[in-house]
């Protein structure tokens, strides 16, 4: 029985180790802050808050690594939202949505949301739960991209 | 900390199950409003995850996690609540105007309550003598809502709640009908009032800053009353008539006489009654009252008119302004 458990942790141990060192997935949230400035042209700058007040745009930031010896195939990035930020759009990155809480996967403009009375409307932005984007190739040896989305705080 | 955040596409190929449309389709939605917000005090967690497959089946890996606070917004509303004007009379007291004050803010929040009544654009000042904060019944009674005191019992508001308010003025003695009187209420977070983004640091609920709101944190409407009032104006005129066919007051002459009240203004009089008294040497002609052309008899009874042996009495109700109304009686000459 010991020497089972010794061989699944010694088979388990390197797996995570290697995950760990080969894909790299960073997380920033930026607020977009407006700023007019003395000729009255408007500066959008984006700056990384620790706080923030309902209304507030945010703009996440996922900065993705291979940094492993291997391509990294059917490479799939998932971020579920925070109940507390409204989806607005993910700029020209097409993600997946879902809005049942990552049951069901679509464009945003292919589902729908049940009623109370059974009939069903078509999502809006504010319904998303989860954002996915999916990879069509494997991302080589070192390779790197970045994603976005931007949420409103509710 | 001010930094430029590189946002760009992905470098990489995506799925082609995505489509610009859906994109675009998203982007014309519009955004929904949303009340309060999200509670001050509450924490925003974001963490993505990324699973692959390097040969070795699917592996998943999670992105550091971002936490965000949520500071308090200051915004509250002021609304009037009478649909109209609120007609008063010159010299009325505890004269009521409502409104409602409303936490637009996502925290817990207390509001000054102030007045104000000498802002111009009327034709007068309403006395403000008291405000009352509502039971919640939306109904004032002095019995039952509380007396407002600033700074004492200043009511806090939950995000999202609404109180009424009740501002109780003196119409001034001096006022003529048709004159507006403005009182406006003003409701303002005792955190702090300013320009949106003013911030006062470690205030807000949960710890946070409290942030002013678009609304500047205070609000502020206004309630107007308007006079209605009824002026009455009485005109006694008398007809002789005699056996010789002349207008001499010889005894044994009749004599008629016709008042006429005239109420002007656009309020109206409530509990008008003429009252004559029958002249010295003359007799009341029996059942000689008439009002509008309509016979009266003498007696105190359910008709409007009576003769009590020394007056004639004729009770005309409540008046409209604009209207008259004519009352006629005969005495003889003794």
């Amino acid at each position: 029985m010991r020497t089972v458990l010794f061989l699944l942790l010694a088979a388990l141990a390197p797996a995570q180790a290697l995950a760990a060192n080969q894909v790299t997935l960073d997380n920033h949230v930026f607020v977009e802050r407006v700023s007019t400035d003395a000729a009255g042209k408007q500066k959008i700058l984006l700056e990384e808050p620790k706080v923030v007040v309902p209304g507030d745009r945010l703009v996440f930031v996922l900065n993705y690594r291979n940094a492993g010896a291997q391509p990294a195939d059917r490479f799939v990035i998932t971020n579920p939202m925070p109940s507390a930020v409204r989806f607005a759009d993910a700029g020209d990155t097409r993600p997946l949505v879902s809005v049942d809480g990552g049951k069901q996967w679509g464009l945003l403009s292919d589902l729908s949301v049940p009623m109370t009375d059974g009939t069903r409307r078509a999502a809006q932005p504010a319904d998303v739960t989860h954002i996915r984007w999916a990879f069509r190739d494997p991302i080589p040896v070192g390779g790197t991209g970045k994603l976005m989305f931007r949420g409103v705080v509710r | 900390m001010m930094m430029i955040a590189p946002v760009g596409g992905a470098k990489h190929r995506l799925l082609p199950s995505c489509s610009i449309i859906a994109l675009l389709a998203a982007l014309a939605l519009p955004i929904l409003a949303e009340a309060a917000g999200t509670r001050a005090g509450s924490t925003i967690s974001n963490t993505a995850s990324a699973s692959f497959d390097t040969g070795g089946g699917t592996t998943t890996v999670d992105s550091n996690r971002v936490d965000l606070l949520v500071d308090e917004v200051l915004d509250v509303t002021v609304d009037s609540s009478n649909p109209a004007d609120v007609p008063t009379t010159p010299g009325a007291t505890g004269q009521v105007l409502t409104f409602s004050v409303t936490n637009n803010g996502n925290g817990v929040e207390a509001f000054g309550l102030t007045t104000i009544a000498n802002a111009g654009g009327d034709n007068y000042d309403p006395v403000v003598t008291q405000t009352y904060l509502d039971n919640g019944d939306g109904i004032f009674d002095a019995s039952a809502d509380t007396l407002y005191t600033p700074g004492a019992n200043d009511p806090s508001l939950d995000p999202d709640q609404s109180i009424t308010v009740f501002v109780l003025a003196t119409t001034p003695g001096t006022v003529v009908d048709g004159n507006r009187g403005i009182v406006s209420l003003v409701a303002a977070a005792r955190t702090g009032t300013g320009d949106p983004g003013r911030s006062f640091a470690g205030q807000g609920e949960g710890g946070g800053d409290a942030v002013v709101g678009s609304t500047g944190a205070d609000g502020t409407d206004a309630g107007a009353f308007v006079v209605s009032a009824a002026t009455v104006t009485l005109v006694k005129s008398a007809v002789v008539t005699n056996s010789l066919g002349t207008a001499d007051p010889i005894p044994g002459a009749s004599i008629t006489y016709t008042i006429v009240a005239t109420v002007a203004g656009s309020g109206s009089v409530s509990g008008l009654a003429i009252t004559d008294n029958i002249p010295a040497d003359t007799s009341y002609a029996p059942g000689s009252i008439t009002l509008g052309g309509s016979g009266l008899s003498d007696a105190a009874d359910a008709d409007a008119g009576d003769y009590n042996g020394s007056r004639i009495n004729v009770m005309l109700g409540t008046v409209a302004g604009g209207q008259t109304r004519t009352v006629t009686f005969r005495t003889q000459i003794d």
